[in-house]
């Protein structure tokens, strides 16, 4: 590890104050599930760290108006949440899902949203990777069988947070602390493919704070997540799919799919949407939804199961969410 | 041992409290005052001639107190994970920091990542006498004939991957000299092979080397010697006149530190109309990596009258394979016993009928005529559809069926016994504990012998200064250390009676040691409390060497496994239900660990079933997944309910245990798939792409 200065900042302004608008000089630390990684392996070598443990890590439900998630919440409080739970199934199957008991009792709900990708040729240092300012990615004609179906992206990486998925599906947005202030983005604009963004995955610019998930208060909704892993025990899933569905009586009047797992960013799937748009949801309406939703996939040369994999996520978490 | 009083009872370890609470220490865990960390710079590349290497920056980084070069410029370094160099210093974070200021110049060169690749005629010749070793023809009976004799053929390719130990203690030791003696705590299965390995090493006198290893975190066949990390551990120590750690990452376990290899198998086998094999024809291969074998038994078990066997060995560029918990056998039982299911598909037979029709006559040491049918009914094998699930819904069920054989035995081991005017017991035998509970069965085993409770006897082991046992692998270690404590302890009874006896005014023969007492035989009334009788000895203990004796222990043994498994046939995830186990193993010592062997042997076999597969990128031969993170390995939710059958054979003496758990749980899960999908696939692990390939190929019309 190279030796680094640590910052330990109490409140907002003393943990932007320590960021740097250069990229990966400085960077938050919160549970340090993914950074103390990225460090150990040598594939980020920040001079600083900031501490933002202390900052807002708590749950605000309000009697009216918009729940807000501090981002230094721990996965295990989120999912423990009673409100949580209650108001959004399928952000709370998703915090449980994260890892182990031992991640979600440190890991926090920022660090998750802002994990650096899983992909295996960005966290072994020998593969010098589009990611890692290299001239290639290695994943085109080598071991792709967990990488991107979506996406056609010159970097195959798929986007490993959990939480954002539900998060875009319930219409979320993060709000960011930066040195000209506050601004909130919307979570279905907050990750940004490769072609766009090659060194980090969001709108998050480095002396960026990422420091809430603001959700709006579901009225007549029906949602739930759903995630395939191989191993029971600690597995990234394969795909994963959140559903959230605005109900007329029994059709839907709207509804929001978010597939996870399968692109380098969360891949919301307006097909999807649009078939399920008012239909009352039956076994045949999830599954010609499914079908919609990976009809544009474009598997590589070793993750066509994948697609196969995300269509079944989806199509039971569409089951789930009117069960 | 018909009366046994301890032997053959439940007995927990003895140091499992201190394992739990975090009190034994294990070489990771030894600090020494003033200890510096060592770390190995490894290849990065899968072939490369080193043309140069300065330590000069690392040796003035920070922190740094020893550097030095492990290969010499001009040599090569065969495969990513080689070792180049290495430094020492005061933290492991300078000591990985320094590391990256070695410069080394690399001429890289051609390398070989797969077998597929080292098969062609074009692959660039990488190792010397060439990338395969032609290997023997096995040829028995008239091939011809029993092809004619054939009612159906099967033709077909069977395959299974590169599976690393992932001991969760990695390798590595801490090294301390004074003056010109070595002091090695070592994570090892063999305390005494070590001491020699590091004598011959260092050019140093073996009497100058002591190793110790109280406690280890798993070896599994991978931990035998010094290694070349404790080869440099000592050299470190030696040159910065520090005591070293050196223990091993992650990646570098997955890289260097042995692995079992692959294998394959294209056969072409015959079965006659009434189900009774008739001929067998393979050309085999696999790879052990850089310059290392890969053969396994085949076929497995079953008769085949005429058979003809061909073995290649082909070498990669990848890290070299050791032996790795019953070497060999999981590939020829999960290659043969698949192909039975097929066969027994062919000739529409239950696969349990079909196995009983083929295997050999049985023996002590071959019992699986006996044990298939305890294990069926235990797992309620007439609950077993034919093959494919027809149940509605995405879950299919299926069981599937293995047996296994493996050797064991004992050897040569000497033990010591002191009996102490307290009362006390120590024994001492330089085995080791490497996981299967060594230490608690010396203690069952003197305590039997005395007639005293096993927490009365101190069992002293894992320390080269101790009266020579050898490594523990091949399953021998019960075998050779048992007798050796039975003799040894019962010499020291015989010492003990000498000094009871006048005292008792009988002769000593007429004395017999139980229930904390030394009486005379058939007047147990008449006698004394072992304590009385140990306070005899005034201020003299009993001091006893002894060893190993034939007749208490014999080798061979056989099992048969079942399991049962659940298929997601809409995601392709396989969850093993349920393994059933029947297993002999000779005079069983302790049927707790005994069965706690069983148990991590099965885990192991479904790990290897499902999850485990050194991944190397097919084009540059690194690996991928140098981890615990996609090197997947079963988490609690992942085990299955084990049910252990043991079938002690008391008459036979003691043989072992460590190995034959593992041989057949992936075979059966394999064939447990393929009666729960109704497709066979041919290639381990079982992943969710294969079974959703599998299937979806079955649905565009393909064979089965």
């Amino acid at each position: 590890v190279k030796p680094f200065a640590y910052i330990d900042a109490s409140n907002e302004g003393e943990a932007v104050a320590a960021l740097v608008p250069e990229r990966g000089h400085v960077l938050p630390l919160a549970g340090g599930m993914d950074l103390l990684a990225l460090m150990k392996d040598y594939i980020a070598q920040p001079e600083r760290l900031v501490n933002v443990k202390r900052l807002d890590a708590t749950i605000s439900v309000p009697d009216q108006g918009v729940i807000r998630i501090g981002a230094a919440t721990r996965l295990a409080d989120l999912a423990a949440h009673e409100a949580i739970g209650r108001m959004y199934p399928a952000l709370r199957h998703a915090a449980i899902d994260v890892g182990t008991p031992q991640i979600r009792n440190v890991g926090t709900v920022g660090g998750n949203i802002m994990q650096r990708p899983r992909c295996w040729y960005f966290r072994n240092e020998e593969f010098n990777c589009l990611k890692k300012g290299g001239a290639r990615c290695f994943a085109v004609d080598g071991e792709n069988q967990y990488h991107a179906i979506f996406g056609e992206s010159p970097c195959h990486i798929v986007h490993p947070s959990s939480l954002a998925v539900p998060v875009i599906a319930y219409g979320g947005r993060f709000r960011v602390v930066g040195p000209d202030g506050e601004r909130e983005i919307e979570a279905d604009k907050f990750f940004q493919m490769p072609d766009r963004n090659m060194y980090g995955e969001t709108a998050l610019e480095p002396n960026e704070l990422l420091t809430h998930v603001i959700l709006p208060r579901p009225v007549n909704v029906k949602a739930a997540h759903y995630e395939v892993k191989f191993k029971q025990s600690h597995d990234w899933p394969i795909a994963m799919a959140s559903v959230v569905l605005t109900m007329n009586g029994a059709s839907v009047q709207s509804a929001r799919v978010v597939l996870g797992a399968v692109a380098p960013v969360p891949w919301r799937v307006p097909a999807a949407e649009a078939v399920l748009a008012g239909k009352t949801i039956d076994a045949n309406v999830a599954a010609q939804a499914a079908e919609a939703a990976v009809q544009n996939a474009r598997p590589m040369s070793r993750n066509g199961y994948k697609v196969q994999v995300a269509r079944v996520a989806l199509q039971r978490a569409i089951m789930a969410a009117v069960a | 041992v018909a009366a046994a009083q301890v032997v053959g009872k439940p007995h927990t370890r003895l140091d499992g409290p201190l394992k739990v609470s975090g009190r034994a220490k294990y070489s990771y865990d030894i600090k020494r005052p003033g200890l510096l960390y060592g770390r190995i710079l490894r290849s990065p590349h899968p072939h490369a001639r080193v043309v140069s290497i300065d330590l000069g920056p690392a040796q003035k980084a920070p922190g740094v107190k020893a550097a030095l070069a492990i290969v010499e410029p001009g040599k090569a370094v065969m495969y990513q994970g080689d070792e180049v160099a290495a430094v020492a210093a005061a933290t492991e974070e300078q000591a990985n920091d320094a590391l990256r200021l070695i410069a080394v110049t690399y001429d890289v060169l051609p390398h070989i990542a797969t077998e597929a690749l080292a098969l062609r005629p074009d692959a660039p010749p990488v190792f010397e006498g060439g990338n395969i070793k032609q290997g023997n023809t096995d040829e028995t009976g008239d091939l011809d004939a029993g092809f004619k004799a054939a009612a159906h053929i099967i033709e077909a390719t069977y395959d299974t991957q590169v599976q690393t130990h992932v001991c969760l203690e990695t390798h590595g030791c801490v090294c301390e000299w004074e003056g010109d003696k070595l002091t090695a705590w070592v994570s090892t299965q063999a305390v005494h092979g070590t001491r020699e390995g590091f004598a011959e090493s260092l050019q140093i006198p073996q009497a100058n080397v002591r190793v110790i290893c109280e406690y280890m975190g798993g070896g599994f066949g991978s931990k035998f010697g010094p290694d070349v990390q404790g080869v440099v551990c000592a050299k470190l120590a030696k040159a910065a006149a520090a005591p070293v750690t050196l223990m091993l990452d992650r990646k570098e376990e997955h890289l260097a530190s042995g692995n079992r290899p692959s294998s394959a198998a294209k056969i072409r086998a015959g079965v006659a109309a009434d189900g009774t094999l008739t001929a067998f024809d393979a050309e085999t291969w696999g790879t052990g990596g850089a310059g290392v074998g890969a053969g396994f038994p085949l076929p497995y078990i079953y008769v085949f009258p005429n058979r003809r066997r061909r073995h290649r060995d082909v070498y990669t560029n990848a890290g070299p394979a050791r032996a790795m918990r019953a070497p060999g056998h999981p590939q020829g039982c999960f290659t043969t016993e698949t192909l039975m299911d097929e066969l027994a598909d062919r000739v529409r037979m239950d696969p349990l009928a079909f196995r009983l029709k083929n295997l050999p006559p049985d023996a002590p040491n071959r019992m699986w005529r006996k044990y298939f049918p305890i294990a069926a009914e235990r797992i309620g094998w007439s609950r077993r559809h034919p093959t494919g699930d027809s149940t509605p819904g995405p879950i299919k069920r299926g069981m599937g069926c293995a047996a296994n054989q493996w050797g064991g035995g004992g050897r040569g081991t000497k033990a010591h016994v002191e009996i102490l005017p307290d009362g006390g017991v120590v024994v001492r035998c330089g085995t080791q504990d490497i996981g299967t509970g060594t230490r608690t069965i010396v203690a069952m085993v003197a305590a039997e012998t005395l007639g005293v409770p096993y927490e009365a006897i101190k069992p002293e082991i894992g320390d080269s200064l101790y009266p020579f046992s050898g490594g523990s692998g091949g399953s021998t270690t019960s075998a050779s250390v048992t007798p050796a404590i039975r003799v040894t302890a019962g010499k020291a009874l015989d010492a003990l009676a000498l000094r009871v006896a006048p005292k008792l005014g009988v002769e000593p023969a007429a004395l017999v040691a139980s229930g904390g007492r030394i009486a005379v035989k058939g007047n147990e009334s008449k006698g004394l409390s072992w304590k009385e009788a140990c306070r005899l000895l005034g201020t003299e203990p009993v001091s006893v060497d002894g060893e190993w004796e034939a007749g208490l222990s014999a080798s061979g043994t056989s099992g048969v496994q079942f399991a049962e498994v659940a298929v997601d046939v809409e995601t392709g995830i396989t969850r093993v239900e349920r393994v059933v186990c029947v297993q002999d193993c000779g005079l069983i010592i302790d049927p707790m660990t005994a069965e706690s062997q069983v148990n991590g042997g099965i885990v192991m076999g479904v790990n290897w079933a499902l999850f485990e597969h050194r991944i190397l990128d097919r084009n540059t031969g690194q690996m991928v997944n140098p981890n615990m993170e996609w090197y997947l390995l079963a988490g609690m939710s992942d085990v299955p309910k084990i049910e252990v059958v043991l079938m002690n054979q008391p008459e036979r003496g003691v043989i072992g245990l460590g190995e034959p758990p593992t041989i057949s749980t992936a075979a059966a899960i394999a064939n447990a798939v393929a009666n729960a999908i109704g497709v066979r696939i041919r290639s381990l692990p079982l992943t969710p792409d294969r079974i959703l390939t599998a299937l979806a190929e079955q649905r565009a019309g393909g064979t089965l």
